[in-house]
Order: C-alpha cells, then sequence, then structure tokens
C-alpha cells in the first residue's frame, strides 16, 4: 500500500478479489440452503419439522457454516482495511447475525437430547432467520457505501438501515428460502415433497420480483454502479446476466410445474450464480463501493503471495472434503429418517 | 470515566468474556478427541466390543461440547474487525492470514469430517470412520497451532519492522515460529490433553464411586491416571520453563506475576512474595507475605540469580499486577493438584496390585477426582488471565497498544452487544451442563448392535 500499486499488486489483488469471490459464492449457496431451511421450518406443520428439516442438513451444516470462517479468515489476511471497516460499521446486524449462529448451531445437538424439543426448534427457525436477514442487512450495507474520513468510519451505528437493504435483506431471505425449500425437494419424497412444491413456487415469484426491483434500483440510486452499468462494454455482460438469471426463472417455474425432483434446485442454483457474478463485476474495481478500490485496499503484495500459495493450494482439498461429505450422505432422507444401525 | 476509556473497558470486558467462555470448550474437544482416536484405534486392532462402547459413550459428550466450541467461536473471528478495527488494520496482514491458515488448513478439516465422524456409523467403513476420528483429532490439534501462533506472535512479534506506523513482514518463517511459539503451544497443547483426561477421569469416577458400570469405567479412570502423572509433571516443567523464558522476553508481565516492584540486581538473594495487595500508585505493595531467600531460587533458578521489578518500566508500560499475580498462583495450585492426584491414585492402584475389579480406592480419592475437571478449567482461565493481563498496556507486545486498538463505537453498543453475549452464553452454557448431566445419569449404551456397513443402507443418517 505504501509503494505505488505495480501491475503485479493489481494482479494479484484481483485474484483475491476473486477468491473471496468464490468463497462468498460456495457459503450463500451452501449454507443458504440450511438457513432457507431453517426460515422455512417456521412456516411448517409441527410433525413434519423435526425429522425432515433437521436430518436433511445435520450431516453438513457444520462444513457449510465454515466457509464463512475461511471467507472471514481470509478477508482479514488479504484486504485488512475491508474487514475492518465492514464489521465495524455494521455493527448491529454482524452482532445479530452471531447471536443467531449461535443458536442456530447448538439446536442441532441440543433438540436431540432436550424433554422439550419445541424449544430448540424454534431456535433453529428463529436463529436461522436471524442470520438470514442480518446477511441481508450486511450486503445492504455494503451496496449502500461507508462513510470514511481518513480510514476511519464516521457513520452512525444504524447508517446501514436504509429501505434498499430492507429490500435486499427481503431477497437474501427470500432467497434463501428457495435454495432451501429446491434442496428439502431433492432429499424428500412422497408427503412432504408435495408440501414443498407450492411453497417453492411462491418463494421463486417473491424473489423474482424482489430481484427485479433490486436490479432496477441499483444503477439509479447508486452512481458508482450507473457508471459500470450503462457505458458500452458494460452494457454487454449487464444485459447478458440478467438474461441468464430470467432463463433461470423461466425454467425453475417449468420445472416446479411439472413437478421434477432435481431441476429446481439446479436452477435456483442458477440463478444465485448469475446474481452474484453480476454483484461481483458491479462492483469492482471497487471492493467498498465509492470506498476503497481491490488493489487500494488489499494487504501488500508478498503477503499475498504467501497466501495465495498455502490458500490456493487448499482450496481443491476443501472441495474434495465437501464432496466426499456429500457423496456419503446423498440420496433422501427416510420418513423416519435414518434409524442407525 | 472519560468516553473513550469506558469503550476501551468495555471492548476489553467484552473481549475477555466471548474469549474466557469460548476456552472452555475446545481444549475439551482437543483432549477428548484424541482419547477417542485412541479407544477406537484399539477396537478396530483387538475387535474387544469394550473399546466400541466407551467410544461410543464418550462420542457423546464430545459432540455436545463441540457444538458449543464451534458457535462460540465464530465470534471471536468477528471480534477482532467489530470491536479491534484499528488493530485488524495494523496487524491484519500478519495476523488475519493466521486466522485465514486456521480456516482453511484446519477447520474445514474438522468440520468435514465431523459430519462422517457423527453419522458415519454403519455408513462408512471402520477403516474410513477412524480415519474420520483422527482427521477431527488432527484438525483440531492443526488449528490451535494457527491459533497459538498468532497470539505467541501478539507477545513476541518477530519477523517484523515497522515503516511509517505500518507493518512490514521480513520473514514469515521468524513470524510464526516466533520465541514464545514452542512455549506457548506446548504449554496449550498439553493443557488440552489434560483437559480431555481430567474429563475422562472425573466422570468415570463418578460412576464409580457410586457403583454404578463399575467394570466399564475402572478402565478409563485408570487410563486418566496414568495420562495424567505423566502430562501433571510435563505441564509443570513446560510452564516452568515458559516463566524462565518470560524474563528475556515480557520482563514486565514476569515482575506483574511474582508482585515485585524493585529491582533485584544479580548476586544478590532475594525473598519470594507468596501474598500481597499491589499498589501501583505508591509503586509498591500495600502488604505482602514474603518467604525469605527463596525468591531467586524460584524466579530465576539461581539462589542469586537478577529480577527486573516493575520500577524499572515506565508507569505507562507497566501491566496490571492483582490479576496476573493471583491468576499465576492459583494456576500453579490447580497444576499441582491434579499431578499430586494422579501420582495418588497410581500409588494406591500400585499397592492394590493394580487389578481393577477390587481397586481399593477410598471414596476420599474418588471424591478428589470430582474436583479434575474443575481444577483443569480454572487452571486453563487462570492461565489466560495471566498471559492476556499480564501482556497489557500492549496488545501486540512493544509495537500496538491497546488503546489504540480499539474500535471507538458508541458505549450504548457495546452495553447491549455484552449483555446479549451474557445472556446467550448463559442459557447455551447451562442447557449443555443441563444436558451433559443427562447424558452421564443414562450411562453407557451396553446393548445396541455393532455397526457393520456392508449391508447398511445409504441414507442420511440419524445417530443414537
Amino acid at each position: 500500500m505504501l509503494q505505488a500499486p505495480s501491475p503485479n499488486h493489481e494482479l494479484l489483488a484481483g485474484i483475491w478479489f476473486a477468491i473471496e469471490g468464490l468463497f462468498l459464492i460456495f457459503y450463500v449457496v451452501l449454507d443458504g440452503f440450511d438457513l432457507g431451511i431453517g426460515v422455512l421450518s417456521l412456516f411448517m406443520r409441527k410433525d413434519v419439522r423435526p425429522q425432515v428439516m433437521m436430518s436433511s442438513i445435520s450431516t453438513v451444516w457444520d462444513a457449510n457454516e465454515t466457509w464463512l470462517v475461511v471467507l472471514g479468515g481470509t478477508l482479514f489476511g488479504a484486504f485488512p482495511l475491508v474487514y475492518a471497516l465492514l464489521l465495524r460499521a455494521l455493527y448491529i446486524p454482524v452482532i445479530a447475525m452471531l447471536f443467531g449462529f449461535i443458536f442456530r448451531g447448538v439446536s442441532f445437538e441440543y433438540w436431540e437430547l432436550a424433554r422439550r424439543k419445541s424449544v430448540w426448534m424454534w431456535a433453529f427457525g428463529l436463529g436461522s432467520a436471524v442470520v438470514a436477514v442480518s446477511q441481508g442487512y450486511i450486503l445492504g450495507g455494503l451496496l449502500g457505501g461507508m462513510n470514511v474520513v481518513h480510514g476511519h468510519f464516521r457513520g452512525g451505528l444504524f447508517a446501514w438501515f436504509t429501505g434498499f437493504a430492507t429490500l435486499v435483506a427481503l431477497g437474501v431471505v427470500v432467497g434463501y428460502v428457495l435454495l432451501g425449500t429446491t434442496y428439502l425437494i431433492m432429499k424428500t419424497e412422497n408427503k412432504v415433497q408435495a408440501v414443498l412444491f407450492p411453497a417453492a413456487k411462491v418463494a421463486a415469484i417473491a424473489l423474482f420480483i424482489v430481484a427485479a426491483l433490486i436490479t432496477l434500483l441499483t444503477p439509479l440510486r447508486y452512481e458508482w454502479a450507473a457508471r459500470r452499468w450503462l457505458t458500452v462494454p458494460g452494457l454487454f455482460e449487464f444485459g447478458l446476466l440478467p438474461l441468464v438469471a430470467s432463463l433461470s426463472f423461466w425454467r425453475l417455474f417449468k420445472a416446479l410445474g411439472q413437478r421434477r425432483p432435481y431441476a429446481p434446485f439446479a436452477w435456483t442454483l442458477g440463478i444465485f450464480l448469475s446474481s452474484f457474478l453480476g454483484l461481483g463485476i458491479t462492483i469492482y474495481p471497487y471492493i467498498v463501493p465509492d470506498t476503497y478500490t481491490v488493489t487500494a485496499a488489499a494487504t501488500g503484495s508478498e503477503t499475498l503471495i504467501f497466501m495465495l500459495a498455502v490458500v490456493g493450494l487448499f482450496i481443491p482439498i476443501m472441495i474434495a472434503y465437501n464432496a466426499y461429505l456429500y457423496v456419503t450422505f446423498r440420496g433422501k432422507t427416510g420418513a423416519g429418517g435414518y434409524q442407525g444401525p | 470515566m472519560h468516553q473513550s476509556l469506558w469503550v476501551e473497558m468495555l471492548a476489553r470486558i467484552q473481549f475477555a468474556f466471548i474469549a474466557g467462555f469460548h476456552i472452555l470448550w475446545p481444549p475439551v474437544t482437543i483432549g477428548l478427541s484424541v482419547a477417542l482416536f485412541v479407544l477406537e484405534a484399539l477396537w478396530l486392532k483387538t475387535g474387544k466390543v469394550f473399546y466400541y462402547r466407551q467410544v461410543r459413550f464418550w462420542s457423546r459428550l464430545f459432540l455436545l461440547n463441540f457444538a458449543v466450541g464451534v458457535v462460540s467461536g465464530i465470534p471471536m473471528e468477528f471480534a477482532f474487525g467489530d470491536n479491534w478495527a484499528p488493530l485488524s488494520r495494523f496487524g491484519g496482514g500478519f495476523l488475519g492470514n493466521l486466522l485465514g491458515f486456521e480456516a482453511v488448513l484446519a477447520f474445514m478439516l474438522e468440520a468435514a469430517f465431523l459430519g462422517l465422524m457423527v453419522f458415519g456409523w454403519g455408513v462408512v467403513g471402520r477403516r474410513m470412520h477412524l480415519l474420520a476420528t483422527g482427521m477431527v483429532m488432527f484438525g483440531s490439534i492443526l488449528s490451535a497451532f494457527w491459533i497459538m501462533a498468532a497470539n505467541s506472535w501478539m507477545q513476541t512479534p518477530a519477523g517484523v519492522r515497522l515503516l511509517h506506523h505500518h507493518l512490514i513482514i521480513t520473514s514469515y518463517f521468524k513470524a510464526i515460529f516466533n520465541p514464545d511459539l514452542p512455549y506457548g503451544f506446548f504449554h496449550m497443547v498439553i493443557a488440552c490433553l489434560i483437559m480431555g483426561a481430567t474429563v475422562l477421569g472425573g466422570i468415570s469416577a463418578w460412576y464409580v464411586r457410586n457403583r454404578r458400570f463399575t467394570d466399564f469405567f475402572l478402565p478409563s479412570l485408570k487410563y486418566a491416571a496414568v495420562a495424567l502423572a505423566i502430562l501433571g509433571p510435563l505441564q509443570i516443567f513446560v510452564g516452568d520453563s515458559a516463566g524462565l523464558h518470560l524474563a528475556d522476553t515480557q520482563p514486565a508481565k514476569l515482575a506483574a506475576m511474582e508482585g515485585r516492584w524493585r529491582t533485584n540486581p544479580p548476586g544478590r538473594v532475594a525473598s519470594w512474595v507468596a501474598l500481597c495487595w499491589p499498589d501501583p500508585a505508591r509503586q509498591d505493595n500495600a502488604w505482602s507475605l514474603k518467604i525469605p531467600r527463596i525468591g531467586g531460587l524460584i524466579i530465576t533458578h539461581h539462589y542469586r540469580g537478577g529480577i527486573k521489578g516493575l520500577q524499572a518500566f515506565p508507569r505507562r508500560d507497566q501491566p496490571p499486577v492483582l490479576i496476573p499475580f493471583y491468576a499465576f498462583r492459583a494456576m500453579v495450585v490447580c497444576g499441582f493438584f491434579l499431578a499430586a492426584t494422579a501420582l495418588w491414585t497410581l500409588v494406591v492402584w500400585y499397592r492394590s496390585g493394580l487389578t481393577l475389579a477390587q481397586a481399593p480406592l477410598s471414596r476420599h480419592l474418588l471424591a478428589a477426582w470430582y474436583g479434575m475437571p474443575l481444577a483443569a478449567y480454572l487452571a486453563i482461565e487462570c492461565g489466560w488471565f495471566t498471559r492476556e493481563v499480564g501482556r497489557q498496556p500492549w496488545v501486540i507486545y512493544g509495537l500496538l497498544r491497546t488503546s489504540q486498538a480499539v474500535s471507538h463505537l458508541p458505549s450504548i453498543a457495546l452495553v447491549w452487544s455484552l449483555t446479549g453475549f451474557f445472556v446467550f452464553y448463559a442459557t447455551i452454557g447451562s442447557a449443555a451442563l443441563v444436558f451433559a448431566r443427562r447424558i452421564i445419569l443414562s450411562g453407557p449404551d451396553l446393548e445396541s448392535p455393532i455397526p457393520d456397513h456392508t449391508d447398511a443402507p445409504i441414507l442420511v443418517a440419524r445417530r443414537r
């Protein structure tokens, strides 16, 4: 940061921006369906809730949540300025998210041991909902930009609480619910599955409306986004992604109508990938819009190389652990859960 | 109190609280994961069902403990950004690396294989399951390594230099393997192993004393006693070496731990302060209980060894004395209690010919074992309070002061977050105790069939 940014540094910072984006996508998709199932559990009949909801994700939630720890740790290392700024500026939603995680996490273990299971079912559902809403406000707060003077945050405690951020939070919650519902469709059969198709449809319609609104409002509200979108090369890439997203929505509705088990989740993934890719290229070259560019916020080149050597090597290994976990526990969640050998 | 001092104090209390709560759980995770791995390996090697039953029983407590450890660990990572943003900006280029490595190298390993370890019974083969248990153990120890590397570097920051108030890393090797790392890491890992052994032994002693499942729990009590008889003295030795090393790296902390204000030059015999009440305003102890002539011997291992006193440091660089002084003494007392109880148990056993069936363990000895986990928890807490409070007023020793490292949040935000952590941790902590009690009261499962993966359907599993 002290030396003038060399082309090398710019490239390294760009690579790290892409890696953080990859970790964010892994986290959002994988823990997104866990959290979505949690939110959905609040609206489901009591007798189907415990067995299906929790046993479908109890094998993987810990590994899924770990992607956030990975994202946080590497962001701290590669972009310490961003880490310090975001967590400090978004203190309230970050702390709320941590509180939500506490209850979501222990409920898996506690509900099996508890006599009054409903307490921990609520802890699971409400904890997931609090996490999802907080993450929405964190994303909304990031897009809203930060009031930074001489490297210090000068905004208020509630600067993140805007109408636009509320819309983004709504989008995140609805998106997670759609992911969770379509994931559950893959993992269940018969009666339970039958309830989920209409639920997925409602979530998909809601997400379509919210996503369209966010897409329209972002360039209207934020000058940095308009600059990126409405220039000629931008127009091409930004025209393409909404097209992919719209196609995914169209195929999603078709698959839900035909009651297909796997296609709805796949098309939901398509929506998420195009949205987050769109988010990434809209923000770039900034990492915090209008405040820090990727190059300026990155730590020194040598640190970036050192981290890249270690973390880069382990990205495929981490994916392999996770893949093995999912392959081992593939297939449907039995009606009464798997009773053990 | 001035507004910014008030914010700093609240942020420190919040960090002390979440860290103090968190450190209750991972040591049990690490210690028990080693025990589980050994027991499961013995099952595979000998084919004895006893070992399998042991693994399944202790796994239930392990998982309960693991869950709280995971959820209380995440706020720690985020605390560096939200409450200590200037620390993150200043030290993130190195500290963030290590937390990133912990997540990427250790945490993901642990989390992914935990799913297999918990739900994999009958789904994956026995060898694969043992591998999963081994990976959880390895991942948790590796995680401790990175965390201790980060914390040790904050105690003895090596491999870096300052350029216009920015940290430049000159050698990653020197920074990671900084002077304090061997002491910090081994002292902590041994503490974790001790912690696991006291949980194993303390709970086994309860069953034996109440004559429930005696055949099942006498062996585990014996394992714990043997482990502690080795680890206890080893830990005292490592801790003592760490203390000697402090004289070179953080003499002010050592002076605070020993309640010494005046410097004792080399060649002079010094007394040892057993108890005192420090009075920083007068730069002396208000009162103290001293034992003559043995100060040099205890602190430096030389009869006429020199000891630096706090007066040798400017007031603004002096740590508080009260907490390091008493926390250190409480830790040492706990450590000797642990080692002595374990050795006493071995003596009793040796006298009765080491036969398990009629081991005439006195009821007092078994009752003493109830105190073992408590002593281990207390020793770990006190050790950390000594280490962290003794490093004050620095957060990165000699480079960054705690007062410069704190986020200047409105104090109302801190009051609410601290209250939230307090209430929620009290809730999940007491629930964990209730559930642990329930697991212990229900005893081991000695009936259910042994899993055989070959004909089990692959389904999403429910354990138990």
